[in-house]
């Protein structure tokens, strides 16, 4: 009798993670055309109009674009807690928490001239996610305490505060009752480069593309390369394991925050629960898709910020429901996931051994 | 009243009725992940499996007009989404907290597309509370404690069950062996990849039937992100609870008060934002594992060696 199991390849597969990549994205397809098939919904049409509106034409390019930049920098955040081995799961309450810093300077200043408090705004918003990062940086790095929980919670909590200020304190005078934060400046908006894509595009390359030169140019970068890689030989070569993981946590915070800021700056008016959209979450996708490798995230988030474009047209041009794309987005992972191990392994059917004590 | 809240008795019974009701939610879905954990596979899909479990539970339920086939529809939901996870994480090997992740967002997003058209139903299929007799009438005890839907008795079932399983018979032996030093359980006989199917596999089931439990009497509706986060708290409680049965329960009934309290505010007239304390269970979960680690921080960690370390005979 004969069996399957998966024995190591001396040497990875050239090209595995893009080849895993697009197994994972046709494994979607084939789930989700059957999930709709079941559902009664016209398939090809339902992709179509996902392609359609997402990549099919310049127009709508912009909205993939401003999509795509959220996500790159999530996904960037999530890859940087990554190289010391942290699980930043809490990305999303920091793009809210920066967000919402953001908005504080804008009710602050609301007369300063546009590129001012534009930076203003961002500045805090980094310094938000920061802050909305402390604490589990701080219990991680100090006691241990699992990030990937305290970051959760804290998501959760992010959730709530904006809630309650859009209820209270920050609420639209002008807003006929309706619990809304009062719009953030109209001088507060990122230009566009050409059709609707803003500014945050340029910005976020060059977040992303300063980040991996600081890794591979920094001294810090290079201590950080090192203590992830080992521990061991980190503290050997005097550096502080406690200070690499506070710091990096830290930093993946400024950046989720920071995104917050650009897209409150970039696509959204006003503060609320949605101005995140789930980006935090989809940028631990990202990540995981990138390999936690900053170079490739902005491809995937690209691939990604199609996705949910796709994904939200279908349900006002076609009444599906928008959660096929997140389906889509689970299975392009799990496809990803389960395929990637390929690169690393091949099956072989072996002969049943009779177990021998 | 006192400060000027008022305290009556049937408010005080009736919050801790709650929290027993809430806790009951909770130890479903952290139970499942103990069982899970302790065979060394951690499944972050917790939250997923539970939103899951909420719809196919609810569509079950009202489509039968049974609660009963809810639970176990929405238990098996669960588990059958838990077998993705067991499939990537245990047979492929790949990374734990990415796959359980994965599954978490598959959870909710399949949760949001079959229930979609169920947001505003006005059908229930409900079950009715159940007092145990002799029991209920002890004064204020028989009130709190044995006034409960079936799911409450079945979750303690359950509970207790699963200590004994785990500790007083071999497939527990095996199962905690599986999660301790997986190469020496596999040289004593036990099938690694088995066993860690089978616990992820009733860790889904739990996990589903957590969100059923939701949607056939907590709530008693579906609507879209339902679940909010409560199976984060789940994860965290395992922690909470040092992977044992009996102390994640105590870690329950704690959280469950917590977010009894919330939804009783009105009831005791206090005048304060309920959007504020609607953060304190979450708030609360990070100052108690904080706690929990200071406590422990030079004692070796009661969880299990194996966690998150995929299992390859042929690389023993």
């Amino acid at each position: 009798m004969k069996k399957l199991v998966l024995v190591r390849r001396d040497t990875p597969t050239r090209g595995g993670q893009p080849a895993a990549f697009l197994a994972g994205l046709v494994f979607a397809l084939l789930v989700g055309a059957l999930l709709l098939l079941v559902t009664g919904d016209p398939v090809f049409d339902v992709y179509q109009r996902m392609w359609e509106r997402s990549l099919g034409s310049t127009d709508t390019w912009s909205s993939t674009f401003n999509r795509a930049v959220p996500l790159a920098l999530a996904g960037l955040a999530v890859s940087i807690a990554a190289t010391m081995g942290l699980w930043n799961i809490g990305a999303e309450g920091q793009i809210l928490f920066g967000a919402t810093a953001a908005t504080l300077v804008g009710r602050l200043f609301p007369d300063a001239p546009g590129p001012v408090l534009i930076i203003l705004m961002l500045l805090a918003a980094a310094i938000g996610g920061a802050l909305w990062a402390l604490g589990p940086g701080l219990a991680r790095a100090e006691i241990g305490v699992s990030e990937i929980i305290t970051t959760l919670m804290l998501t959760e909590v992010a959730i709530r505060l904006i809630t309650y200020l859009e209820q209270g304190p920050w609420k639209d005078p002008d807003g006929f009752g309706f619990p809304n934060v009062t719009a953030r400046p109209e001088q507060a908006e990122l230009g566009d480069l050409w059709d609707r894509t803003h500014i945050g595009v340029l910005i976020a390359l060059a977040v992303i593309g300063g980040f991996g030169w600081f890794l591979n140019r920094s001294v810090w970068g290079y201590e950080l390369r090192i203590a992830g890689s080992s521990a061991k030989t980190a503290t050997y070569a005097g550096i502080s394991m406690r200070r690499k993981v506070l710091g990096v946590m830290l930093l993946s915070g400024a950046v989720a925050g920071f995104a917050g800021g650009i897209e409150l700056t970039g696509t959204a008016v006003r503060l609320n629960t949605q101005i995140s959209n789930g980006y935090g979450f989809a940028g631990i996708i990202v990540a995981a898709l990138a390999l936690m490798r900053p170079s490739g995230v902005p491809f995937v988030a690209l691939a990604f910020g199609a996705v949910q474009v796709g994904g939200q047209s279908i349900q006002t041009s076609l009444g599906v429901s928008p959660a096929v794309a997140t389906i889509l987005q689970a299975l392009i992972l799990f496809g990803a996931i389960g395929a990637a191990v390929f690169s690393n392994y091949r099956v072989q059917a072996v002969e049943r051994q009779v177990v021998t004590a | 009243m006192i400060l000027g809240v008022a305290f009556t008795e049937e408010a005080v019974i009736g919050l801790l009725v709650a929290a027993v009701q809430f806790a009951t939610l909770l130890y479903l879905a952290a139970l499942g992940e103990t069982i899970s954990e302790k065979a060394g596979v951690l499944n972050l899909g917790v939250e997923g499996m539970m939103a899951t479990g909420a719809a196919v539970g609810f569509i079950a339920g009202v489509e039968t007009g049974s609660p009963w086939l809810g639970l176990i529809a929405g238990s098996a939901a669960g588990m059958v989404l838990s077998m993705l996870h067991a499939f990537t994480s245990v047979g492929l090997g790949a990374d734990q907290v990415v796959s359980g992740l994965a599954l978490t967002f598959l959870g909710l997003g399949f949760a949001d597309f079959i229930g979609d058209g169920y947001t505003d139903d006005e059908r229930r299929a409900r079950f009715a509370d159940v007092e145990i007799p002799g029991l209920d009438d002890i004064p204020y005890v028989g009130e709190i404690l044995f006034r409960h839907s079936p799911v409450t008795y079945l979750a303690v079932i359950s509970g207790i069950a699963a200590w004994f399983i785990l500790n007083r018979t071999a497939a527990g032996l095996g199962l905690r062996a599986v999660g301790e030093t997986a190469s020496t359980a596999d040289a004593a006989g036990h099938s690694v990849l088995r066993l860690r199917f089978v616990a992820v596999g009733v860790g889904g089931a739990f996990a589903g039937a957590s969100g059923a439990y939701l949607t056939t009497y907590l709530v008693g509706s579906w609507s879209q992100n339902l679940t909010a986060g409560r199976g984060w708290i789940a994860v965290a409680l395992v922690i909470f609870g040092a992977w044992r049965p009996g102390r994640v329960a105590i870690g329950a009934l704690l959280f469950g008060f917590t977010l009894a309290l919330k939804s009783r505010l009105v009831i005791f007239e206090i005048d304060f934002s309920p959007r504020l304390l609607d953060m304190a269970p979450y708030l609360l979960t990070i100052v108690v594992l904080v706690l929990i680690s200071y406590r422990a921080r030079n004692r070796p960690s009661p969880a299990p060696a194996a966690i998150g370390i995929p299992y390859r005979r042929e690389e023993r």
